[in-house]
């Protein structure tokens, strides 16, 4: 299936997907209010059958002031690869949790929560992953300021 | 008689540190990629360990006298490594090999949770340098501490800071001349005479 | 709008309620950090009930070195040699998915020569990665001997690798545009010789240790993952396909040359530790029959696409590439923002995603069988955390 026939199907589904330009493999963007709506259809529709969760990433973009949240799927049965983006805003950094589509989503979204903050509503177990329980701040935002941290000289 | 006694405590302290130095217990201590190296240094049949006595390498750290860390220490890491290093009997040792527990190695910049350099947590006696170092090289190392524990200056001072020793191979040295060098200093090194090191002894010529 | 954030001590010191006298009472035991099962510093909290496990909690973090962050300081050339350290057993294998990500970002086309070393050399690593993998299991469950011989045939490979690479683990060979260096004169001879060398070997693998009945009994039926659980759980590599899902990138979406080769996949029926570990002993015959076949097929050509020193500008948008690395499918992101920093590198790790099915398969069982568990998982726990 190319790109554009895959897009064609997913405008099915949802008619407010947006493509985003230059990426590799096929990404789409998705309004967050309707995000678990659009994966839950995604993972059941028998033409996608998205039943493989890959990969759940945060990206920070402090000067459009928003948090890029990014789904990998995978389709076992059609051998098909989609990103799924939203973006959330940064003052409130609340998102619905995938853990009932994919039980992984619970361990990916803890591992976004403790690098990034952004908080799972109706996560089982949302706790640090890698860092302590006391640790301050979510270091991979962009305006994390740590003491310990060394800057590499120029 | 008391000269006759302290001359039986100098040679009972060249013997207990010849025994230690043979008899090097490790701790089973591997975070990262040095562990692997360790590991075909230790227990794998081409680079073994056990003819230097330090192949019994023990799971639990009651049972170990040398901590040789294989690997980064993070920050979480240091307070479980600083309770397996207080748990381990004394005298023991402690052997840092590789670039990221010298100084933080590639993850010394920009990195929010590496200890850069292990010697912030625990004292350590060797450093072996390599990324991660080569099985020769931690065997050099451990040479280097044997030869530290035989001198004694390696011997367990509780409280007592020492500074590390870099024991990295010589540049440009070839496989065969480690081999030469490895072998000489286990048929140097394999049996003690005992009257001579007693004699040899410094504190004694002034003594006496 | 308010959510609860827990601690791990608040789940471990739960709050006392009045039982009944018979009741029995629930308690943690932590397997780890430091413990020789656990391949590395892996902490799992067990609940446990006498002597069987109520509920695994795996505890990260304790080598987490923040790769992610120091990425974004870096340029794509530069991200390469991160990567050996994080699942330092394959590390041509995320080399590789690095400078796949950098080159489909940047439209760079490598010659046949460059596919071709890449795919021989990584077959000849995830050879090399089973082998540890095989002779660690059994230093698991109790058998010291299948330590000694994986690690003797483990370091023969090493050689190779080393008098070509240059490092014998970390070797950051495989760059964006190319390789760091030609191919050794002594590799094509060294190689041949080594199959020859290892085919029966492998042989004696099996009469050494899978015919043993201990082991038989230790992993047979025990830690059984369903295909559902191990699709849902994220599960890739030998550990989905164990489960019973023929999955595998270099089939499904081949790179490299692996579409000019002829291998199978082979695929589990139950999805328990024994699936997993004839699995690999299966696929390390079938990578020394891609090695056969390549290894007297290399084209001529240039080593290097690129110049070393041009800088790698990364175009606006995000790309993601997976390569099929020992223990599963390795994904990169790379957002870039077009210039030569990406914006965000992340990756998607196998084990951190293969490590969560240990949640449900060890349940019910005793610590034993959550050592083969985790034993016939092959972690490696620095890319897990990274």
């Amino acid at each position: 299936m190319t790109d554009a026939e895959l897009f064609a199907k997913l405008q099915e589904v949802d008619a407010r997907v947006v493509q985003l330009p230059n990426c590799r493999p096929l990404a789409v963007e998705v309004p967050v209010g309707f995000l678990l709506a659009f994966m839950g259809k995604l993972k059941s529709r028998p033409d996608l059958r998205f039943i493989q969760l890959l990969d759940h990433l945060a990206m920070d973009w402090p000067e459009k002031n928003e948090f890029e949240l990014v789904y990998q799927l995978y389709s076992i049965e059609h051998d098909l690869l989609l990103a799924v983006h939203t973006r959330i805003s940064r003052e409130s950094p609340y998102a619905l949790t995938m853990s009932r589509l994919w039980p992984i989503a619970q361990y990916q979204e803890r591992e976004v929560f403790d690098l990034f903050g952004i908080l799972y509503e109706g996560h089982p177990d949302l706790r640090r992953l890698f860092l302590e329980d006391d640790w301050v701040g979510f270091p991979l935002r962009k305006d994390y300021k740590d003491y310990f941290m060394l800057e590499m000289p120029e | 008689m008391t000269g006759q006694s302290s001359y039986v405590l100098t040679s009972m302290d060249r013997i207990m540190n010849w025994a230690r130095a043979n008899s090097l217990w490790p701790l089973a201590f591997g975070t990262s990629c040095c562990a692997i190296e360790m590991m075909m240094s230790s227990m794998a049949s081409r680079h073994d360990l056990s003819r230097f006595g330090a192949e019994v390498v023990r799971p639990t750290p009651r049972q170990a006298d040398l901590l040789i860390l294989a690997g980064t220490i993070v920050k979480r890491m240091a307070k479980p490594l600083r309770v397996l290093y207080e748990q381990m009997p004394e005298p023991r040792y402690v052997i840092a090999t590789g670039a990221c527990t010298i100084s933080g190695g590639p993850f010394t910049y920009n990195s929010y949770t590496t200890v850069r350099g292990a010697d912030e947590i625990i004292p350590v006696d060797v450093f072996v340098p390599g990324c991660p170092p080569r099985p020769e090289a931690l065997i050099y190392g451990i040479m280097t501490l044997q030869k530290m524990i035989k001198t004694g200056e390696a011997y367990g001072q509780p409280y007592q800071r020492r500074r590390p020793i870099t024991a990295a191979l010589p540049p440009g040295m070839t496989q065969a001349q480690l081999q030469k060098e490895i072998a000489e200093f286990l048929e140097a090194h394999a049996t003690i005479d005992v009257d001579k090191a007693a004699h040899n002894n410094r504190w004694e010529k002034e003594r006496y | 709008m308010s959510l609860e954030i827990r601690t791990l001590s608040e789940i471990m010191n739960p709050p006392q309620t009045a039982d009944s006298p018979l009741s029995t009472q629930e308690y943690f035991v932590n397997m780890g950090p430091q413990h020789p099962a656990t391949h590395g510093v892996l902490r799992l909290v067990l609940k446990m009930d006498g002597e069987t496990i109520r509920e695994v909690i795996p505890v990260l973090g304790y080598i987490h070195r923040s790769i992610e962050k120091m990425a974004e300081y870096l340029h794509g050339r530069q991200i390469v040699h991160l990567t050996d350290r994080m699942d330092y057993l394959s590390a041509l294998a995320n080399n590789w998915a690095v400078s796949r990500a950098v080159e489909t970002a940047m439209g760079v086309q490598t010659n046949p020569r460059i596919e071709t070393i890449r795919t021989l050399i990584c077959e000849l690593q995830r050879v090399q990665s089973h082998q540890l993998w095989w002779g660690v299991l059994g230093l698991d469950l109790g058998a010291l001997t299948s330590f000694f011989y994986g690690f003797r045939d483990r370091e023969e490979i090493t050689d190779i690798l080393e008098e070509t690479t240059g490092a014998r683990l970390t070797m950051n060979y495989i760059q964006p545009g190319g390789l760091m260096f030609d191919l050794h004169p002594n590799f094509v001879p060294r190689v041949k010789a080594f199959i020859k060398y290892f085919r029966p070997k492998l042989d004696e693998y099996e009469t050494l240790l899978s015919e043993n009945v201990i082991l038989q009994e230790r992993l047979r039926n025990v830690g059984v993952l369903s295909a559902e659980d191990a699709i849902g759980y994220g599960a890739t590599g030998p550990v989905l396909r164990a489960s019973g899902i023929p999955l595998d990138l270099r089939k499904q979406q081949p790179y490299g040359v692996y579409d000019q080769v002829e291998f199978s996949v082979p695929v589990g029926t139950v999805g328990d530790c024994w699936d997993r570990y004839w699995i690999r002993i299966e696929e390390m015959r079938q990578s020394l029959g891609i090695i056969e076949q390549l290894i007297d097929n290399i084209p001529d050509g240039k080593f290097m696409e690129m110049k070393p020193a041009a800088k790698l500008k990364l175009p606006a948008g995000s790309f993601y590439l997976q390569i099929e690395t020992a223990r599963g499918s390795l994904g990169v992101f790379l957002q870039g923002t077009g210039e030569d920093i990406p914006h965000r590198c992340h990756f998607r790790s196998p084990n951190f995603n293969n490590l969560w099915s240990v949640t449900k398969t060890a349940v019910g069982g005793k610590i034993a069988d959550l050592v083969a568990i985790v034993s016939t998982l092959d972690l490696v726990i620095p890319d897990v955390d990274r």
